[in-house]
């Protein structure tokens, strides 16, 4: 049966080049949709993993990293630093602004941090040197065509670009300035009555000693300070990807719901296409006894061979629009190969060829042996 | 030529019918994208929107709402509320921040009132009854509905634990449910005694909006003053903007797509008739007046398809929110023109294939046996 539905594949290489690209434009849109998604949990799960910290500690009642306020008493950080197996608690500030150039405005979150919490990695550039100095995510620098040496403008406010890093989450750039930076901004802004309206501190990163337990220390620091809850960096994490799973769940889900109906379409259209052209060879399989169910599974097979070649063309195409993506917007990262969603998405598609195979199946059914000593 | 064209369109129904399912699935999926981007960045102005000032006052430096965070001097509000054309000035507290329920956590926009103010709390309450204790919060009915809240239910917010009251509509977004609670509260999670967020100024009849910015601007240091029209549209572009690029691609990846469907469609029929298309050919008619009829194939297909999304679109779309209630869908007549544009662009290049395979079609075949 295979060697049949390979033939026929074979027979018209310009219709199965035309097919494969096809199907695999619909594979390749699923993939695009769901590594979009991933994409997004991955850049809510790295923002606070990246911050290297043993321990995260909160504003208590507060459990996310991103899209939070979290301002705790800055006398908290001595009382933390008492804790034993706690060597240093770094302090990091989260300060949501709006970037607007040119009458463009896009929602930026700065990270404001002393010793620990910076960007990642400077991918052009410096790192902070002065307290002027900001670095700025590569998706902001693109957007508004800003060079290292550049101004950039906060509340009125002048900083200077000194690098670039990668770092954005939940549709939003990040930028990461020094704790002179923020108190300046806030001093020569002269925007509210005191400094103490805003968060000065939001979080703290904890950095314990070698010998020190993770789970005990939290419960010491909680236990000792009152206002304040701790956490481990991949739970908080979670908890971000948790609520970014809210947020883009009930969209994305439908419009890859949508994808697999295509699939399924183009998967039918194409074997329907197919096997009104080949009436008359399935009239003469009928006629020389093949059984309806052989005829199927030569449809199913045909089907199945159409997917494992539309399969690579799809990967390379979502891989192409992946990286053209990521290259002309940087804000967005896709995902594609988050093993569990690429195994599924797979699985998905060789269901939807399944069921696209089925749709012809009346076709064949119907097919009269008698066509087979018909003239043309 | 025509009348060829049309018979050889429907004398395969079944290729026909998967085509034009298939081309319409891609539209819708670009229409849907585009309906829930616009529509979520409707909803992102649905609070400012319904309190309508006539000017907002915040912050210097920030220009809207979506995401920013703003803080007035409590004394400006009452200098601005002696100026001469100021009605009345309503001061709110705003706070981006996650609300957690037993179900879920949700990143949401709280607003926080003073005691009787009715002009920037909800607008209409679905359930229940507007705020009038300490601890009290109204939420949005849709959130109520997915986190399966009621009221007298608990939520967290930060560590403040507050009891639902009453459930207001129209104030849900995926992007920013908005819930009020008392200022008080708000202020003591802020820790942000003696300042307002945003400032409602409403004008005494007769004073111009753009006369009463322009007097808060010259009479009040520090503030950025704008006119209600200027700002809803500054929040309403960001979140437009946030969305535009993947909306292209999108529109991109899905009209490729639509084409290949268009090109296999048109190339199975110019195959299924290519005796006849070669008939036609020996029998002298131009290979012009041919390429004309395979690419008005693509287009009728193309058409039918991009009438059913159209249809699907309008009559079957916004009863998605009945399964998803958190969804917000917004379809926009130049949306669907600009899809429109884009399905006859489709339809063209989808036919470009079989029209090149028409072209090298020998006359002679026709009587090939």
């Amino acid at each position: 049966m295979f060697f049949l539905a390979w033939r026929q594949i074979l027979l018209e290489p310009l219709r199965m080049a035309l097919t494969a690209i096809a199907l695999g434009t619909v594979i390749a849109v699923i993939l695009l949709l769901d590594g979009f998604e991933q994409g997004q949990y991955h850049q809510l799960g790295e923002i606070v993993q990246n911050r290297k910290a043993d321990l995260v500690v909160t504003q208590s009642g507060i459990s996310n990293f991103i899209a939070v306020r979290s301002s705790i008493p800055q006398l908290a950080r001595a009382e933390v630093e008492s804790v034993a197996g706690v060597i240093n608690a770094h302090p990091v500030t989260a300060i949501p602004i709006i970037y607007n150039k040119n009458n463009t405005r896009t929602p930026v979150y700065v990270i404001v941090y002393d010793t620990w919490g910076g960007p990642l990695s400077i991918i052009q550039g410096d790192n902070i040197k002065r307290g002027r100095d900001i670095v700025i995510d590569l998706s902001l620098a693109k957007k508004y065509n800003l060079q290292i040496g550049d101004n950039f403008y906060v509340t009125d406010f002048e900083f200077r670009i000194a690098g670039i890093t990668q770092e954005a989450a939940f549709m939003m750039p990040f930028a990461f300035i020094n704790y002179d930076g923020m108190i300046d901004l806030f001093i020569e802004s002269q925007i509210a009555p005191d400094l103490s309206t805003f968060p000065l501190l939001s979080y703290m990163l904890v950095e314990l000693a070698p010998y020190a337990n993770r789970e005990n220390v939290a419960r010491d620091i909680e236990q000792h300070v009152a206002s304040v809850d701790v956490m481990i960096p991949e739970k908080l994490a979670q908890n971000d990807v948790n609520m970014g799973k809210v947020f883009f769940k009930p969209i994305m889900g439908l419009l890859v719901t949508i994808g697999y109906i295509i699939g399924i379409l183009v998967v039918g259209l194409i074997m329907y296409a197919d096997i009104r052209a080949r009436k008359r060879s399935f009239a003469v399989l009928k006629a020389l006894g093949f059984s309806f169910s052989r005829l199927f599974c030569a449809v199913l097979a045909q089907a199945l061979l159409l997917l494992l070649i539309a399969v690579p063309v799809g990967i390379m195409l979502a891989l192409g629009v992946a990286v053209f993506i990521q290259t002309m917007y940087p804000l967005y990262l896709i995902r594609l190969f988050e093993p569990v969603v690429f195994l599924q998405t797979l699985f998905i598609c060789f269901g939807f060829s399944i069921i696209g195979a089925i749709i012809p199946v009346r076709s064949i059914q119907r097919t009269d042996p008698m066509l087979a000593f018909q003239d043309a | 030529m025509l009348k060829w064209t049309w018979k050889s369109v429907f004398s395969q129904r079944g290729t026909l019918i998967g085509s034009v399912l298939g081309i319409a699935c891609t539209f819708i999926l670009v229409i849907f994208f585009d309906a829930v981007w616009r529509g979520e960045s409707e909803q992102v102005v649905s609070y400012p929107a319904h309190m309508k000032p006539d000017v907002w006052v915040m912050q210097s430096g920030v220009g809207n709402m979506h995401m920013a965070m703003s803080f007035v001097w409590d004394w400006k509000a009452d200098k601005i509320a002696k100026l001469p054309g100021v009605k009345q000035v309503t001061p709110i507290l705003y706070l981006n921040s996650i609300v957690t329920s037993e179900q879920n956590q949700i990143f949401a926009f709280i607003v926080g009132l003073l005691p009787d103010n009715k002009r920037a709390g909800p607008w209409k309450l679905s359930a229940g009854r507007h705020i009038e204790n300490p601890l009290e919060t109204v939420i949005p009915d849709v959130l109520a509905k997915i986190s399966n809240l009621n009221i007298a239910d608990k939520i967290h917010i930060a560590d403040k634990l507050f009891t639902i009251v009453g459930m207001s509509s129209g104030t849900y977004s995926s992007a920013n449910p908005v819930l009020f609670v008392p200022f008080s509260d708000l202020e003591d999670l802020l820790a942000s005694t003696g300042t307002y967020s945003y400032l409602l100024v409403d004008a005494d009849e007769g004073t111009r909006p753009e006369v009463l910015v322009q007097r808060i601007r010259d009479e009040v240091d520090k503030v950025n003053v704008l006119t209600h029209e200027e700002f809803i549209n500054n929040d309403y572009s960001m979140a437009i903007q946030m969305g535009v690029e993947i909306i292209v691609i999108m529109t991109i990846i899905c009209s490729v797509l639509a084409a290949l469907i268009v090109g296999f469609t048109s190339y199975s029929l110019v195959i299924r008739r290519r005796r006849e298309l070669a008939i036609i050919k020996a029998l002298g008619v131009r290979s012009i007046n041919i390429l004309t009829s395979v690419i008005l194939q693509a287009i009728i297909v193309t058409s039918i398809g991009f009438g059913i999304a159209v249809f699907f679109a309008l009559f079957i779309l916004p009863y998605t929110t009945l399964l998803q209630p958190q969804l917000t869908l917004s379809l926009s007549l130049s949306s669907l023109t600009h899809i429109g544009m884009i399905a006859f662009i489709v339809a063209v290049l989808g036919a470009l294939l079989p029209a090149w395979h028409v072209s090298r079609m020998e006359a002679a075949s026709a009587y090939h046996v």
